[in-house]
């Protein structure tokens, strides 16, 4: 189970059998360059892999004006 | 994924530069880009005053904190737009990233311009966004003419300039068209406009900001739902995705190829310029956009039985 905070909207989603970052934008309906991805403080890259029990937060580049 | 640069594990992937970069080496990356722009785009020197414009989000404090790094003088130019519960945080991150760096700041209230934005969303019957657009450009370039600065550099970022392009595009606006760029020579009572990020994408700044600890006011605008940009973007980012490189070669084969021809159309057409009556701003008539806007206000405002 990974738990992901997505900015800035500032809501939280748990995901499961989501083993890399690709997949987790995959579900997320994003692209790998319109979102950052970090973990532990640490931006990731598409290929990283993920485990279970990873907290995950995701900020959206886009600005909305 | 290894870093392009020192082969150490990498933090960002760029598709569109088939490249990789380290939290070390992306700040290099990221500062070459804007070299390379202000060198080819001619936009300033290191003997002139530059006044950055600055919204609080990520492109702007990006651009603001990597040309005070590259040694330029810039003072940072906030507009307070009155928008209850946005421009107060927008203001504060502004006012605190300036502090913590030792940046120059001016703040402009439009509210004590008569210009609130909120009372222009309830009393002038145009898009507010358009309208505080018109305001916004109004002030940077009358306090940039005013203070004695050599340019004003914003932090459009190549996703607002190919937007724009693509919207200018679909309307094919000869005008618009004649004028987008990342550098306009200072002309006709316009101050010298330069957009040192034009060559970098959102998600780059996005990881410049980042990396450097930049903290943001990333809550959008409570006035902006729906505006059209947004969609252009995200148009443009499945496009990417599936080519990558094709929003850069977009927007810099339109500035080699397409903005020469629409600019001599403009010259043939164009309306010519002269003070406004009221500020002196340059306009195509008797008085600038903003001094009409301003009017108009004050007359709805007495009309609904209101006041500033």
């Amino acid at each position: 189970m990974i738990t992901v905070n997505i900015e800035p909207e500032g809501k939280s989603t748990t995901l499961y059998k989501t083993r890399t970052v690709i997949a987790l934008l995959n579900k997320l309906d994003l692209r790998p360059t319109m979102a950052l991805v970090i973990r532990n403080g640490e931006l990731l890259t598409p290929d990283v892999k993920l485990f279970n029990g990873d907290v995950i937060t995701v900020k959206k580049v886009i600005s909305a004006g | 994924m290894k870093c392009t640069r020192c082969k150490a594990p990498a933090s960002t992937a760029l598709p569109s530069h088939n490249a990789a970069f380290c939290p070390d080496c992306f700040p290099l990356f990221f500062t070459k880009q804007v070299e390379t722009a202000i060198r080819r785009q001619k936009m300033f020197t290191h003997d002139e005053r530059i006044l950055v414009a600055l919204s609080g989000g990520k492109d702007s404090l990006a651009l603001m904190l990597e040309l005070s790094l590259q040694g330029y003088d810039v003072t940072g130019l906030h507009i307070d737009l009155a928008i209850p519960n946005s421009s107060p945080k927008a203001r504060a991150k502004v006012e605190a990233f300036c502090q913590q760096h030792g940046l120059n700041l001016q703040v402009l209230e439009v509210a004590k311009e008569g210009l609130p934005i909120p009372a222009i969303k309830k009393h002038i019957k145009r898009p507010v966004c358009s309208v505080c657009g018109k305001i916004k450009r109004h002030y940077f370039n009358r306090i940039a003419r005013e203070g004695g600065f050599d340019a004003l550099a914003t932090g459009h970022n190549l996703d607002d300039e190919a937007a724009r392009l693509f919207a200018n595009t679909l309307r094919w606006d000869s005008g618009y068209l004649s004028d987008q760029g990342p550098t306009l020579p200072g002309e006709e009572g316009f101050i010298r406009k330069v957009k040192p990020l034009y060559r970098l994408t959102e998600f780059e700044t996005a990881n410049y900001a980042f990396m450097k600890g930049i903290e943001i006011h990333s809550d959008p605008c409570p006035y902006s739902g729906g505006a059209s940009f947004t969609g252009h973007k995200k148009l443009l980012g499945e496009l990417e995705h599936k080519s990558p490189g094709s929003k850069f070669s977009f927007y810099d084969n339109f500035l080699k190829r397409g903005r020469p021809a629409f600019k001599l159309l403009e010259k043939e057409q164009g309306d010519p310029l002269s003070p406004c009556d009221t500020c002196g701003s340059p306009t195509s008539l008797d008085k600038c956009g903003v001094c009409r806007i301003r009017e108009t206000l004050e007359r709805n405002m007495k009309e609904a039985g209101e006041s500033l």
